[in-house]
């Protein structure tokens, strides 16, 4: 397919044209909280305290002390604590692959970017990169406001969802954390590896993740049979590095494996499994079917647990084609076979087989989920649905 | 002197665009109006205001005190893959569409994608999803709520119905605070009195 | 761009505080600030913000507009009401139980660098301003606390008054204030 193949023409390309690098690695020592110089910072302050005060009061805000502790441990293991000790984190129900800094020490960090995640290096690796663009003071140096909580997803909306493909380069893919120019980017990058690298986690998580989030730019685009347009832009004229330049000097730069660094993927599994069904919910509804198929896809690797099997159904079923609905219901037996408690795979299951006129089958399916959930919210609908004669 | 006390806060505002220039009209009570071009017709009890502004082709919007206050929504025969209303970014934000094989189980979903998908909205949750008669016709009753971008909670009601292929969907949103239940009745009476025509659009 | 100039912004505040605590002899009335609050009495703050910027924006929206007034709401212009409301909960919201009314402001004023003409590109949520110089805003809504009718709204996107000086602040709380219910009439400094 063309997709596949203009993404082995330019990786070689690029691999050519990649400089070798010796980048100094040691991370600064800390210099303590910083305070507003001059007028222009300290209306910055302002503006980002403005903020703060309207994530605090948001209906986007994800209060679970024990989810925010957990993220916070992340950012305190990879930044050290003298520098996370006066970070106040946020953690927003947005289902986009973002986290943002602003200058006054606060952070949010997106349920779409804990979705995408499949370790805490890689997590540790998102946020420190983040954090370097903070302690660098880039925001400060080229600002843009951004007022209360309500830009915060007036925002998502202008980025769009992960797989969105905005004319400008610098809001590509990534929205916030691409929002810098090249230099500053590359300098986030190279000082959030040395957090990295000095701390206990295993550095590669870096240059993965974003490998990841190409491919899912490009599924998503496959999905709605738009071209990609991440290549069309030659490299010299970007004002940041193109994800494929930076996964590839990412990696160079994090070195061979080191033994003894960790991912702690069970871990992360174990602080995200809560959440987890919200957050597929979340990203399921967003009508990105391409883009999802992908971030499932990525999370089972070659493990396809019952939650992730739900969530394709779902997926499938939604779309809603003929073929769909019997691959749906694949899925939803799939799931069920793994864990045949949960009530929603067999509400999904059936709905699939009545639409796609398999009446029976699916009317048994429905009369299980009721009797596993008997006050569900659409109990009497679907009680209706297994009472019609036909 | 009569002392009175005030208490002063300061809150950031929301400015909205005006709206064209065409004027809003006057939807008077009891004589039976139908909904954009449709078959779909309804009698209100009490006056209401039609929005110059339509959320879509198939779509029109009435309100008591401005829409973001209360805000009564037509859906007038949706046709199979098309979406309910306006996309306002196909490309990067495409909606869901309508098919003529759903459910009346899988309408509340569709409206809750949508918003979704297209405005933006991240918590949104359906609270009770039940058959009922509609328009003459076997239909679907539902109520939700939801948070979008400016932070106002709101509640929604809403009656379906699924006639020749084609959708016909009612929806009453409103801010929790007050407003939900300063019009509901009023919702539920032009619903009450809501006739689908035989014949397509 | 707009600037946001903290020094700028405080000044502002301590100003038109000061211009609002001596406009109070005039409104009759004791003026108290609303307490600082969190938890679950600060999410009933929240909502009440959020609600008051929405029935700003429709009246803003359907009232000051002239063309895109609602018909049902023109027929009660002319009979002398103005009908807007927040509901009768609002003695929930936090400092309500000491006060008979509270006032809502928002001044917001932006002065653009020496020298630089700038276009502002605002997200979707907000309205777009093209600006060449500064932009100067000002909102206040009184609401009755029994019965959480907003008894009065005055927005102008054209404000006067230099709020970085005391003089200009009390001028732009002369006309945040013009027309306040109760008020005597009082003659500000450099008036319009």
């Amino acid at each position: 397919m063309n997709g596949r193949l203009s993404v082995t023409a330019v990786s070689l390309l690029l691999a050519v044209a990649a400089p070798a690098q010796t980048e100094n690695l040691a991370v600064p020592p800390y210099q303590g909280v910083y305070e507003p110089q001059g007028v222009d910072e300290r209306g910055l302050w302002m503006e980002a305290d403005e903020t703060e005060r309207s994530a605090r009061d948001s209906g986007l805000l994800i209060r679970d002390q024990t989810l925010n502790d957990y993220v916070r441990s992340v950012l305190c293991r990879t930044v050290g604590d003298d520098r996370c000790r006066n970070v106040r984190i946020y953690i927003l129900r947005i289902p986009s692959f973002n986290a943002t800094m602003f200058p006054n020490g606060m952070m949010t960090v997106w349920s779409g970017l804990l979705l995408r995640c499949r370790t805490e290096a890689e997590l540790a690796s998102v946020l420190g990169h983040e954090f370097a663009h903070f302690e660098r003071r880039h925001t400060v140096n080229r600002f843009r406001r951004t007022r209360t909580a309500t830009d915060i997803l007036a925002w998502s909306a202008l980025i769009g969802a992960v797989t969105a493909q905005p004319s400008n380069t610098d809001l590509l893919v990534i929205g916030g954390l691409f929002r810098f120019n090249r230099d500053q980017e590359r300098e986030a990058d190279v000082l959030g590896l040395a957090y990295l690298t000095r701390s206990t986690y295993r550095p590669q998580g870096a240059s993965e993740i974003w490998v990841r989030m190409m491919g899912e730019v490009d599924a998503s685009a496959l999905g709605r049979a738009q071209r990609s347009r991440r290549y069309d832009r030659a490299p010299f004229f970007a004002t940041h590095p193109t994800e494929l330049e930076r996964a590839t000097y990412l990696r160079s730069l994090a070195g061979p494996d080191i033994a003894g660094r960790a991912d702690n993927a069970e871990a992360y599994a174990a602080a995200m499994r809560p959440w987890t069904r919200i957050f597929l919910e979340d990203q399921v509804r967003l009508n990105d079917f391409g883009g999802t198929e992908f971030v499932l896809a990525q999370s089972a690797g070659n493990r396809w647990t019952a939650d992730l099997l739900f969530a394709r159904g779902e997926l499938y079923r939604m779309r809603g084609n003929p073929r769909d609905l019997v691959n749906a219901a694949d899925f939803y037996r799939q799931s069920i076979t793994q864990d045949d408690g949960r009530p929603e795979a067999f509400r999904g299951l059936g709905l699939a087989l009545m639409r796609a006129r398999s009446t029976e089958e699916g009317k048994a399916a429905l009369r299980r989920y009721l009797e596993l959930k008997p006050d569900a919210p659409d109990a009497p609908m679907i009680r209706a649905l297994v009472d019609q004669a036909f | 002197m009569h002392i009175r006390t005030y208490m002063i806060t300061a809150v950031a505002l929301l400015l909205m665009a005006p709206a064209a220039a065409i004027a809003n009209s006057l939807i008077a009570a009891n004589a039976p109006v139908r909904i954009a071009n449709s078959t779909l017709s309804v009698t209100p009890s009490q006056d209401w205001n039609k929005l110059s502004a339509r959320p879509g082709r198939s779509a029109e919007t009435w309100t008591l005190d401005g829409d973001a206050l209360n805000n009564l929504t037509y859906y007038a025969g949706i046709q199979s893959d098309r979406p309910l209303f306006r996309e306002v970014d196909r490309r990067n934000r495409p909606l869901p569409r309508f098919s003529a094989t759903m459910l009346l189980a899988d309408i509340p979903t569709l409206l809750e994608n949508s918003y979704r998908a297209g405005r933006s909205v991240a918590v949104y949750a359906i609270e009770q999803v039940e058959p009922v008669q509609f328009a003459g016709q076997s239909g679907v009753h539902f109520r939700y709520s939801f948070t979008a971008g400016d932070e106002v909670r709101r509640r929604g009601e809403a009656y379906g119905a699924i006639v020749s292929g084609c959708l016909y969907l009612v929806t009453y949103e409103a801010p929790a605070i007050h407003y939900f239940d300063a019009s509901i009745e009023a919702f539920r009476q032009v619903i009450a009195s809501a006739a689908i025509g035989s014949g397509r659009r | 761009m707009f600037e946001p100039n903290a020094d700028w912004t405080a000044q502002a505040r301590e100003n038109i505080g000061a211009a609002l605590t001596q406009a109070q002899a005039t409104l009759g009335n004791r003026v108290i600030v609303q307490p600082d609050v969190v938890g679950e009495a600060a999410q009933i703050q929240a909502d009440y913000m959020a609600l008051f910027s929405a029935i700003a924006g429709s009246v803003i929206n359907y009232q000051f507009f002239v063309g895109n007034r609602l018909p049902t709401k023109v027929r009660d212009n002319r009979a002398g009401a103005f009908e807007w409301t927040m509901g009768p909960g609002v003695s929930a919201i936090p400092g309500a139980s000491d006060a008979d009314y509270a006032l809502f402001i928002y001044t917001e004023d932006h002065y653009g660098s020496t020298g630089r003409k700038v276009l502002q590109i605002l997200a979707a949520v907000s309205v777009g301003v093209a600006v060449q110089t500064g932009l100067h805003k000002g909102y206040a809504g009184l609401v009755d606390l029994r019965t959480g009718n907003l008894l009065w709204l005055n927005a102008d996107m054209a404000m006067g008054g230099e709020v970085r000086t005391p003089e200009g602040a009390q001028r732009r709380v002369a006309q945040l204030l013009e027309d306040f219910p109760g008020r005597r009439p009082v003659q500000a400094a450099g008036a319009r």
